[in-house]
């Protein structure tokens, strides 16, 4: 196989989000019903991955967290790249002090180690869907920012370019010519990353009671519940976990095969 | 390749192997936890005590730990009946007197013998203004407090008040102990059957035996109280032997875990700890009796009893429970009806929505150990269209708002309830913070006139027939909705022996145990 | 020799730190928006809508919050000057104070993180570069993509499980003797260990394809010995890069990890202080937090610098 992490990478990715999308209307366990006769009840025909502290159907959670987490964590990426890209095109096509100042922008917003900054943001904001995506964004525009500054720098300098303004060639037309083909392996790259990233950073948001709040399930905050249960019912934590740690590899898989499709063709 | 790399590296990877020998070993070794000097007992606390000086601390914990280290006038017996304890003799010549005649030879740990001078000065200090005691509003009542020979104390209230005993038992200090705020590191000495040696704030307390103070022989010679905020871990320890007893601080799905263990002993009593759901009257909606009542036939206390808590509790009809002299069973009572509730919502003008959801939404605030429970209000009430959000805090923060009034809803419990008055500190209207525990601001003439009536009628069989009214206008005006009453779970090693559980979960039965030969630890569950 | 090295590298020091105060400024002022310009009354937030009047008016003078915005932001840059990072309102003490007795376990944890980190990946990174395609490299590097996709919240409650409540070979939680660290290092390390590894393997099978081997083969070593010792040589520069770069990852995971493992260090401090509305703690802990990231990436550079003179020039 000449790339298997492409391959086992989308693999893992498709079924995840299939899950997520038909999950729920295959398996009709409601996941916010309790049932409290139900309470930490094990594995079972009924319950495949067993009941929660509050007798919730765990396969149900998962499958309503995955919606959950590839949701967020898409619009949080597509709305990171878009304001990102924007803001490092912009300091590279007006250069100089502007360019020097949102620099130092991303170098300060870099300066707060991971989610650091989400988690200031988020303990803010409070709790809430909208106020963690806005938490998470904050974090993750400076990559595509960089990448994105960067084509456009190196493109300004090419001949073809300058010779094409020369004759009078528009600048976004050129942009979009040229921009586009050199900016999309690495942006592909960089958001497929930024898709498993952020479902991890919006599960440890979860996890440290600072994401969604309850009753909605994610797995941030089932693996937070079950910590209290882990001695008599550890289920609640594989779960979640296995979702969890899954997702971001079949992303990581799939971030790695695009790097090495994009790599060969380059 | 590897052969060659291990033959250039002889020296590294031996050094390798040895760390990990070591380590190893080291792991082994904290397996087997044997390092407890013979005669001094562990208890796991999940929280620091608040304070060391029985004139401040209010808490649970910080109770529980006072009451083996200060003695009070009078304590309560396992039938909640106050009996002498410093005292040996009593007498009401009238109804706003107490006379308390003082044991002779009683001793602090420092050999000085406790007289009637202590029990003043402890009393002078909680009432002064100055020192900023909690306590002080529950001790508002008494108005001189004399010694008129070095062994009898004279207490006199404003007017005649019933359940003056309550007055008396605080833990008493020595005559000129200072205030904590004065900043001396050190915690008051007590004439009890403990004394503090050692105190690490979120780390451990240690007690050890007063001298002056006999004990059994074969009973602990010290006590370690080990704070260890994690339940998971406090488990743990229990089942590696390591703890010898804890006290109503398991979680209720690890007792049968813990109690499969042929070691550990599981002793469930029923206990006087009062779990309710408070509302706060500021708010107008909450106000409306049939939003109250509503809200108390949507929950399904029954089965939150026989699953959450595994059946270790039971349903609560009020705040006293069956064992109380006063309690009152014929009250109203609110079985399970989500119908009901919704009728009443209904009637009070809350219309259902096509999602079922009425536009009704509160804000529940809880400690994290509480958020499970809070889960299962929220989804309670929502099947009656009531939305509640829940909001978590550490507990310090949580128990500052809800004494503030700062809360929608809540639940919390009473812990130690003896005497009927407390009703009189919780429903009063003029009882609200900082003058007393009315946190929900309930106002009600009727409740007004009925608990000032009970505590100045010092006639048991009349008082009795008030707080039997009490009862009956709290059941039906809810100012609370009784939720449960707590058992009392004490998970110990067998190596104790002769535990006497007190229905206010009260420690002080460490004194007098006796440590049976070394006992079992580290094995297996049996099963 | 050594006077001629040393100037420009004192320069380069004396350059980057001139830089660090821009980036200080920077930090600080962001941490103080963060708190301070969020939209809606943060009181409101913090108290809920049914405090009363009188309590929000006092929480909002006791935050300082009822100054004009520029003297607020003043007050806070001329603590920071003098080291002042206020007082928490849950403990009544100094933050800084609060900071400092917490700070070493942090260090302690992340430094055993890292350490963790180094003694999992040479294994795992020679045995996959040294046979590139093979059982082994198959083995070593799905191993390290797992390392690398598992969260800390799963790995290391599923540690705990497995070494804790089944094997009882170590304590679950807190902070003691090296038992203690045993797990919370790890669980930190995996992932830092899994992103060395693959690095190591790169930069071995760099070197099995480069002059060197060449070189070594005409010197008559034989062609594993070779490779490994100067791909290992070679890997040093980058592991340093490396730990540099994942710093900020490290970390913030070390944050997680107190959590997870009730580990007293700044982390704990951060969490339980946003549940307590201690907003002065949760200002000093993001700040600490985010100038000893700056101050670790400095000394990465400095070792880059030392090591690699054109890095000097720049």
């Amino acid at each position: 196989m000449r790339n298997p992490s492409l391959a086992i990478g989308v693999t893992i990715v498709a079924a995840i989000v299939i899950a997520a999308i038909l999950g729920p209307m295959l398996f009709r366990a409601d996941p916010l019903s309790i049932d409290l006769a139900n309470t930490l009840a094990g594995p079972s025909r009924a319950h495949p991955f067993g009941c929660d502290a509050l007798g919730r159907d765990v396969l149900a959670r998962v499958l309503y967290g995955a919606r959950l987490s590839l949701s967020i964590s898409t619009v949080v990426v597509a709305i990171s790249l878009v304001v990102g890209s924007l803001i490092g095109a912009t300091a590279a096509l007006s250069g100089g002090r502007i360019d020097n100042l949102v620099m130092r922008g991303v170098d300060i917003v870099l300066a707060f180690p991971g989610i650091l900054l989400a988690i200031a943001l988020a303990a803010i904001l409070g709790p809430g869907l909208i106020d963690l995506a806005i938490a998470l964004t904050a974090m993750g525009w400076t990559g595509y920012a960089r990448i994105v500054r960067g084509e456009v720098l190196s493109l300004r300098e090419r001949d073809y370019v300058l010779a094409a303004e020369s004759l009078g060639a528009s600048r976004s037309r050129l942009l979009m010519r040229h921009l586009i083909p050199g900016v999309v392996g690495p942006l592909a790259v960089q958001t497929t990353f930024g898709i498993g990233g952020i479902i991890g950073a919006e599960a440890a948001l979860s996890f440290l009671g600072l994401g969604a709040p309850p009753p909605t399930p994610s797995w941030g905050n089932m693996l937070d519940a079950g910590r209290a249960f882990l001695l008599v019912a550890p289920h609640l934590t594989t779960a979640p976990g296995l979702a969890i740690g899954l997702s971001i590899l079949g992303f990581n898989l799939l971030g790695d095969g695009i790097a090495q499709k994009a790599g060969h063709r380059a | 390749m590897l052969t060659v790399w291990i033959s250039e590296n002889t020296a590294r990877l031996r050094l390798v192997a040895q760390i990990s020998a070591a380590l190893v070993a080291l792991a082994g070794c904290a397996h087997y936890r044997t390092d407890r000097s013979p005669g001094t007992i562990q208890v796991d606390i999940e929280t620091s005590p608040t304070s060391t000086d029985p004139r401040f601390a209010t808490d649970a914990t910080s109770s529980r730990i006072n009451e083996l280290i200060f003695d009070s006038l009078v304590k309560t017996d396992r039938n909640g009946q106050f009996v002498g304890h410093l005292a040996d003799r009593i007498e009401r010549p009238s109804p706003t007197e107490i006379v308390f005649h003082l044991k002779h030879g009683v001793r602090f740990s420092d050999g000085r013998e406790l007289t009637a001078r202590d029990v003043i000065f402890t009393y002078d200090s909680i009432r002064a203004p100055e020192s900023m005691s909690a306590k002080r509003a529950g001790i508002e009542e008494l108005k001189s407090i004399d010694a008129p020979d070095d062994y009898t104390v004279v207490m006199t209230t404003a007017h005649p008040y019933a359940p003056a005993l309550e007055l008396a038992t605080e833990g008493i200090v020595p005559a000129g102990t200072s205030l904590p705020s004065k900043g001396t590191a050190a915690a008051p000495i007590g004439s009890g059957p403990f004394q503090m040696v050692g105190y690490a704030r979120d780390e451990a307390a240690r007690l050890e035996r007063n001298p002056y103070s006999p004990y059994p022989s074969g009973a602990p010679r010290s006590i370690l109280f080990k704070i260890v905020p994690d339940p998971t871990v406090r488990a743990l320890e229990l089942a590696e032997g390591v703890c010898d007893f804890s006290g109503n601080n398991i979680e209720y799905d690890v007792l049968p875990w813990l109690g499969s263990h042929r070691f550990l002993e599981v002793s469930r009593t029923p206990g006087t700890t009062y779990k309710y759901l408070s509302f706060n009257f500021r708010d107008p909606r909450l106000r409306d009796l049939r939003v109250r009542r509503a809200i108390a036939y949507a929950i399904d206390r029954n089965t939150i009893v026989n699953t959450i808590l595994r059946g270790t509790g039971r349903v609560a009809t009020g705040m006293l429970s069956p064992e109380n002299w006063a309690y009152e069973g014929n009250v109203t009572t609110y079985f399970y009806d989500p119908t009901i509730a919704r009728q009443l919502l209904d009637q009070a003008g809350y219309a259902a929505g096509s999602n079922g959801m009425r536009g009704l939404r509160f804000e529940y605030k809880t400690t994290p150990e509480g958020a499970r429970l809070g889960e299962v209000f929220q989804a309670m009430l929502q099947r009656v269209g009531i939305a509640l959000t829940i909001r978590t805090l550490d507990f310090a923060t949580y128990y500052a708002d809800i004494q503030a009034g700062s809360f929608d809803l809540t639940s919390l419990q009473w812990v130690g309830i003896n005497d009927p008055n407390s009703y009189y500190m919780v429903f009063d209207s003029k009882k609200t913070p900082p003058h007393g525990q009315n946190r929900g601001y309930y106002s009600n003439p009727a409740m007004d006139r009925l608990v000032e009536a009970g505590m100045s009628t010092v006639d048991p069989a009349a008082r009795k027939k008030i707080y039997g009214k009490v009862q009956q206008l709290a059941a039906g005006e809810l100012p609370y909705v009784s939720l449960w009453w707590v058992d009392n779970v004490a998970v110990m090693n067998r190596r104790l022996v002769g535990f006497d559980a007190y229905p206010n979960g009260s420690f002080r039965s460490l004194a007098t145990m006796t440590l049976s030969s070394p006992g079992g630890g580290g094995g297996e569950p049996s099963q | 020799m050594e006077s001629r090295r040393s100037d420009p590298v004192i320069n380069y020091a004396v350059r980057r730190l001139i830089a660090l105060v821009p980036v200080a400024l920077g930090v600080a002022t962001l941490t103080f928006a963060t708190i301070h310009l969020v939209p809606g009354d943060p009181v409101v937030a913090m108290l809920g809508e049914t405090a009363a009047p009188a309590d929000i008016v006092g929480m909002r003078h006791q935050l300082g919050l009822d100054r004009p915005l520029l003297v607020q932001y003043a007050a806070y840059l001329g603590g920071l000057a003098v080291g002042d990072l206020g007082e928490s309102i849950s403990y009544r003490k100094p933050v800084s104070r609060l900071i400092a007795e917490r700070f070493p376990a942090t260090i302690e944890l992340a430094a055993a993180g890292m350490l963790v980190a180094v003694l999992l990946a040479f294994p795992l990174g020679i045995i996959a570069g040294s046979n590139p395609g093979g059982a082994g490299d198959l083995g070593a590097m799905g191993f390290a993509i797992v390392g690398i996709s598992i969260p800390h919240i799963y790995l290391g409650p599923l540690l705990m499980i497995l070494f804790s409540l089944d094997l009882r070979w170590l304590p679950l939680t807190g902070r003691g003797g090296l038992e203690h660290l045993v797990l919370p290092a790890v669980t930190l390390g995996t992932a830092l260990a899994a992103i060395l590894a693959r690095m190591l393997r790169q930069s071995l099978i760099r070197v099995r394809e480069s002059d060197y081997m060449r070189t070594a083969l005409g010197k008559g070593l034989s062609a594993r010995a070779a490779l490994v010792r100067h791909g290992l040589k070679n890997a040093l520069t980058s592991v340093v890069t490396i730990i540099g770069l994942q710093m900020g990852a490290l970390l913030s995971g070390t944050l997680i990890t107190e959590i997870i493992f009730s580990w007293p260090g700044i982390g704990r401090l951060l969490i339980s202080a946003i549940g307590a509305r201690d907003y002065p703690v949760v200002e000093g802990c993001v700040l600490t937090f985010a100038m000893t990231y700056v101050i670790v990436n400095m000394a990465a550079d400095f070792v880059y610098a030392i090591v690699d003179p054109r890095v000097r020039i720049s």
